[in-house]
């Protein structure tokens, strides 16, 4: 299995490096560079198990690297279930994995996935008399649980702002960040919240293109617009997640930092929470290794951390294609390319690198122990055989599900449609159901980048509108 | 058969919603509460649109889905510390922006 690389830094990336600092992973000196996220820190210093799951022990590694999944918690400085892909990596540490017995790493636990092929009804074990529920209970607990508690006493109380403005954005990706030049351009002040460490969302892919007026890549539309500068009137609060939406006239806007809360009453909000990537269905989607095509691109192309190679892509979207071209470009080993896709300039571009396309499989199983070394490729006729395909890495996409929840706290109407999940109803304006609540962007179904950034603009210029019509 | 994970936090695999759904729990809500997925850490932002599209699948039909489980704060982990800071008592120390 190939070791761990950091690929030369490009000069153009969003993502920074500061100076290379030293913590402690399980009591051994380890090191990183300032600001990355802890959990590439550890996929570059060759950490492979992050954790164990809850029931079965399976090994579990990060999967979004976009602060969702809560695959890679672990115990950071005394505190349990902290997001390693959420959190910066700074000098002194203390970074220790927090599940499994005698560890995360190897764990006798495992066992129960065995004993288990099928299922655990845990509704129904040690049920037979209270006695016996009484007696197991705590172990069970000890077995499923998650980590210690924390070593110390919590913060005692975030200093909370209240401040009154007239409209908040939440989000500041492609929708959220084009809303916000919108209202900047009227004269408007707003607010935007961005979970992020960065503003950009998908325009932080190295992957992402945006079509109409002059192409650009994501990272040339990052640079033109993540520039406070250029957003007067915007105040930009990054790593200031909006926790929670009160559904009162007008509704309260809660948002929560590292170490300080802040309470806003708007007349009028914009949803703009993008969307959270996810996996296919297949056999041993869970394995270490196996993460989603955006994990990848921010984990390679924006901070240029290779935990292995070669990688295995799959997936039909011109994104992914990209992503695999783009991989090349710079220098990592690919293993193929399984996709529907068979023409367009995408394939040909990857036909002409000798990649190895695979056109009529689909993924049936990851395989590995604790980290995928194949991918089992079941035929989509019969009567042609499986095929094994060696990778020790794999992305694979699925269609990702709208950030519909800030949404429904505020009372808007939702509906589920399968090309995604559920998502905020709008109407081709941006507004939802709320008269004083828009939304735009992948939390209200949009495809792709390009749509994303129009529907921004849209809502933000019907927001004006309703705020011009107010006394 | 390996097992093919619909909800990471709770260990809920797709055989799991199957017989779930066999045994008679045939609606978002309660096959939620039988089987756990979207229970965990990520309050379902990884398992909550498999199990609604599992239904679509066996229900035939994207609107034989209902509306998705009551919504909560907090939408991510929060300290109780923030809470604690928006208390009233509190406010003697909370700045006041412009
Ligand atoms: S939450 Fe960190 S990898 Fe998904």
């Amino acid at each position: 299995m190939a070791t761990a690389r950091r690929l030369d830094p490009l000069p153009n990336t969003p993502f920074q490096y500061g100076p290379k600092v030293d913590f402690t992973f399980e009591g051994k000196p380890f090191s990183g560079f300032a600001g990355e996220p802890l959990a590439l820190s550890l996929l570059a210093g060759g950490v492979r198990v992050f954790g164990r799951s809850i029931k079965y022990h399976r090994p579990r590694a990060p999967m979004c690297l976009h602060a969702h999944c809560s695959s890679c918690l672990m115990r950071v400085n005394g505190r349990p279930n902290v997001r390693t892909c959420d959190t910066p990596c700074v000098a002194g540490l203390s970074v220790e994995r927090q599940t499994g017995w005698p560890g995360a790493g190897f764990d006798l636990l495992r066992a129960i996935d065995v004993v288990y092929p099928e299922e655990l009804r845990h509704h129904e074990l040690f049920t037979s008399s209270s006695a016996l529920s009484r007696m197991a209970t705590p172990y069970v607990r000890r077995m499923s649980g998650a980590g210690e508690l924390p070593s110390g006493p919590p913060p005692l109380a975030f200093p909370v702002e209240r401040q009154s403005v007239r409209v908040v954005v939440i989000g500041a990706g492609p929708a959220g960040l084009s809303a916000a030049r919108r209202l900047s351009q009227s004269g408007e002040k707003a607010v935007l919240f961005e979970a992020d460490a960065l503003a950009g969302g998908r325009l932080l892919d190295g992957a992402t293109r945006i079509e109409g007026d002059g192409d650009s890549t994501g990272w040339q539309r990052w640079k033109a617009w993540s520039d406070p500068a250029t957003l007067p009137g915007i105040e930009l609060l990054c790593r200031m997640p909006v926790v929670a939406i009160y559904p009162g006239r007008p509704p309260t806007v809660v948002a929560v930092g590292e170490d300080r809360a802040r309470i806003v009453q708007p007349q009028r909000v914009i949803l703009c929470t993008g969307s959270y990537d996810q996996l296919p269905l297949f056999g041993n989607n869970d394995l270490p290794g196996v993460m989603t095509p955006r994990a990848l691109d921010r984990m390679v192309l924006g901070h240029g951390v290779l935990p292995a190679e070669p990688v295995a892509l799959v997936g039909d979207s011109d994104e992914t294609l990209r992503l695999s071209a783009r991989l090349l470009e710079r220098g990592v080993a690919l293993a193929g390319v399984v996709t529907r896709r068979r023409d367009g300039p995408l394939v040909g571009a990857l036909q002409d690198k000798k990649v190895p396309l695979v056109f009529d499989r689909e993924v049936a199983r990851a395989r590995g122990g604790r980290w995928i070394h194949e991918l089992e490729l079941s035929p989509q006729r019969q009567r042609e055989p499986d095929r094994l395909l060696d990778c020790a890495l794999c992305v694979a996409e699925a269609p990702a599900a709208p950030a519909f929840e800030l949404g429904h706290h505020a009372g808007c109407r939702v509906f589920f449609g399968s090309q995604g999940g559920y998502r905020i109803a709008i109407d081709d304006t941006g507004r939802t159901s709320r008269d004083d609540i828009f939304a735009a962007g992948h939390c209200a179904g949009a495809a792709d980048v390009t749509t994303a950034i129009r529907a921004g603009e849209r809502a933000a210029a019907t927001c004006l509108e309703s705020l011009a019509h107010t006394p | 058969m390996p097992k093919t994970i619909v909800c990471r936090c709770e260990d809920v695999t797709e055989e799991d919603l199957k017989r779930a759904f066999e045994r008679g729990f045939r609606d978002l809500e309660s096959l939620r509460r039988f089987t756990g997925f979207g229970t965990g850490f990520c309050q379902g932002k990884s398992c909550l649109c498999h199990a609604a599209r599992f239904l679509a699948a066996v229900k035939g039909g994207d609107d034989m889905v209902s509306d998705p489980p009551r919504t909560r704060p907090p939408l991510r982990p929060t300290p109780f510390a923030a809470f604690a800071g928006a208390l009233p008592e509190a406010d003697a120390g909370a700045e006041e922006k412009p």
